[in-house]
C-alpha cells in the first residue's frame, strides 16, 4: 500500500488531526500529493463524514502555519548562512539585487504559489525568508492564497465527491503542466534573448 | 548562426527538457480526462471506505456490508478503510476488492436494483446474505441473467 493510500486511510479514521498534521508538514516542504487529500476531505464533507467549516478552518490554519515555519527558518537561519557565504564570495551586490527583485515581485509569486502552482510553495517560502520579504505582507498574501487553495480544492472534492481519486490525479497532472508552461515561458524568453540579433546602437 | 557558449547550450537543453516533460504531463492529463469520460467508475483503492465506495458506485452501502459478511448498520456506513476490513477478515485487499466489485456488478442493470435499506430476512434476490471468507460469486450464466430494467434506479448512500 502506497504512502498516499496510508495517509488517506488515516484521514478517514482519524479525520481533522491527520488533515492538520499532513498539510502542516507538506507546507514546510515535505513532498506529498496533498491536493488529493483536500479533494478527499471535500468528498467526506459531501458525504456528511466531516464538517465544511472545520475542514476549511483546520486546513487553512495548517497551511499558513507550515508556510510561516518555512519562512521563519529561512529568514533567521538561512539569512545568516547566505550573509556569511556572500561575504566570503564577495557577491553581496548580486544578493542585494536578487533580494530587491524578490521584494518587488514576491507578492504575486506568494499568492499564485499558494493555489495555482503549489509545487513552488515551499520554495517561495524559503526565497521570501532569505530575501527578508516583509513578514506582514508575506502573511497577508499567504493567508489569501491558502484560503483560496483550500476552498478551491475542497469545493472540487465536494462537487466531484464520487470521483476523488480520478479528479485528484487530473489536478495533480494539470498543476505540473502549469508549472511546466511557466518554466517553458521563462526559458523561451531567455532563448529569444540569446538568439536575438545584436542591437545596433 | 551564433556560436553558443556552454551556458547558452544549457538553456537550450533545459528548454527542450521542460517542453518534453510538460508535454508528457499534458498527455497524461488528457488521457486521464478521456478515461474519466468513458469509464465513470474509478478504481477501488485500499484507502477507500465502504461508504465512499458505495457513494462512488451509487449502490446502497448495505449491499457492500452484506457482501463482506459485516453486520448491517442502521446509521452511517462503516468508516474504516477496506484494508482494515481485509486485515480483520484475514483476506488480502485484492480479495476484498474482488468481492466488492462482484457485489456492485450484481446491484446494477441488468440486475434489479437493490432496495435502499437491507431486507429484514434473507436477500431480495434469493442470494445468500453474506459471503463466506475466501469465496466470491462466479459469473452468472447468460440464461440466468434477468431482463434489463427500463431505467436504472441506483440507490444512493444516505
Amino acid at each position: 500500500m502506497s504512502v498516499t493510500d496510508q495517509v488517506l486511510a488515516a484521514l478517514l479514521v482519524y479525520g481533522l488531526p491527520v488533515l492538520f498534521g499532513v498539510i502542516l508538514i507538506c507546507s514546510v516542504g515535505f513532498p506529498f500529493p496533498i491536493s488529493l487529500m483536500l479533494v478527499a476531505a471535500g468528498s467526506f464533507v459531501e458525504q456528511g463524514e466531516m464538517k465544511l467549516w472545520e475542514v476549511i478552518a483546520v486546513a487553512s490554519v495548517a497551511a499558513v502555519l507550515g508556510d510561516q515555519i518555512g519562512y521563519g527558518l529561512s529568514r533567521w537561519g538561512g539569512r545568516r548562512l547566505i550573509n556569511r557565504i556572500s561575504r566570503k564570495l564577495g557577491a553581496e551586490t548580486n544578493i542585494q539585487q536578487a533580494e530587491a527583485l524578490t521584494k518587488r515581485w514576491s507578492g504575486a509569486g506568494i499568492f499564485l504559489s499558494r493555489w495555482l502552482v503549489t509545487a513552488f510553495g515551499p520554495w517561495v517560502n524559503v526565497a521570501s525568508g532569505i530575501a527578508a520579504y516583509p513578514w506582514r505582507r508575506f502573511l497577508l498574501w499567504d493567508v489569501l492564497g491558502e484560503v483560496l487553495w483550500v476552498i478551491l480544492y475542497v469545493g472540487i472534492g465536494y462537487t466531484f465527491s464520487n470521483r476523488v481519486q480520478t479528479i485528484a490525479e487530473i489536478l495533480g497532472n494539470l498543476s505540473w503542466v502549469i508549472v511546466g508552461l511557466i518554466v517553458t515561458v521563462i526559458l523561451g524568453w531567455k532563448l529569444m534573448r540569446i538568439f536575438a540579433p545584436e542591437a545596433t546602437t | 548562426m551564433k556560436n553558443l557558449g556552454w551556458r547558452q547550450w544549457l538553456v537550450v537543453l533545459a528548454f527542450v527538457l521542460v517542453v518534453c516533460v510538460t508535454g508528457l504531463f499534458a498527455v497524461r492529463t488528457v488521457r486521464r480526462a478521456i478515461y474519466w469520460h468513458y469509464h465513470q467508475d474509478e478504481p477501488i483503492r485500499p484507502w477507500m471506505s465502504l461508504g465512499y465506495i458505495a457513494h462512488s458506485y451509487s449502490v446502497p452501502p448495505w449491499v457492500l456490508h452484506q457482501a463482506l459478511g459485516l453486520p448491517p448498520r442502521a446509521g452511517k456506513p462503516d468508516r474504516r478503510p477496506i484494508r482494515e476490513i481485509a486485515r480483520e477478515q484475514h483476506r488480502s485487499v485484492d480479495q476484498v476488492i474482488a468481492i466488492l466489485k462482484d457485489a456492485i456488478v450484481h446491484s446494477r442493470p441488468p440486475y434489479p436494483p437493490p432496495p435502499d435499506a437491507p431486507p429484514d430476512e434473507g436477500s431480495p434476490r434469493g442470494q445468500p446474505p453474506a459471503f463466506t471468507p475466501g469465496q466470491t460469486r462466479g459469473p452468472i450464466p447468460p440464461q440466468q441473467t434477468p431482463e434489463p430494467t427500463q431505467e436504472p434506479m441506483r440507490g444512493r448512500s444516505p
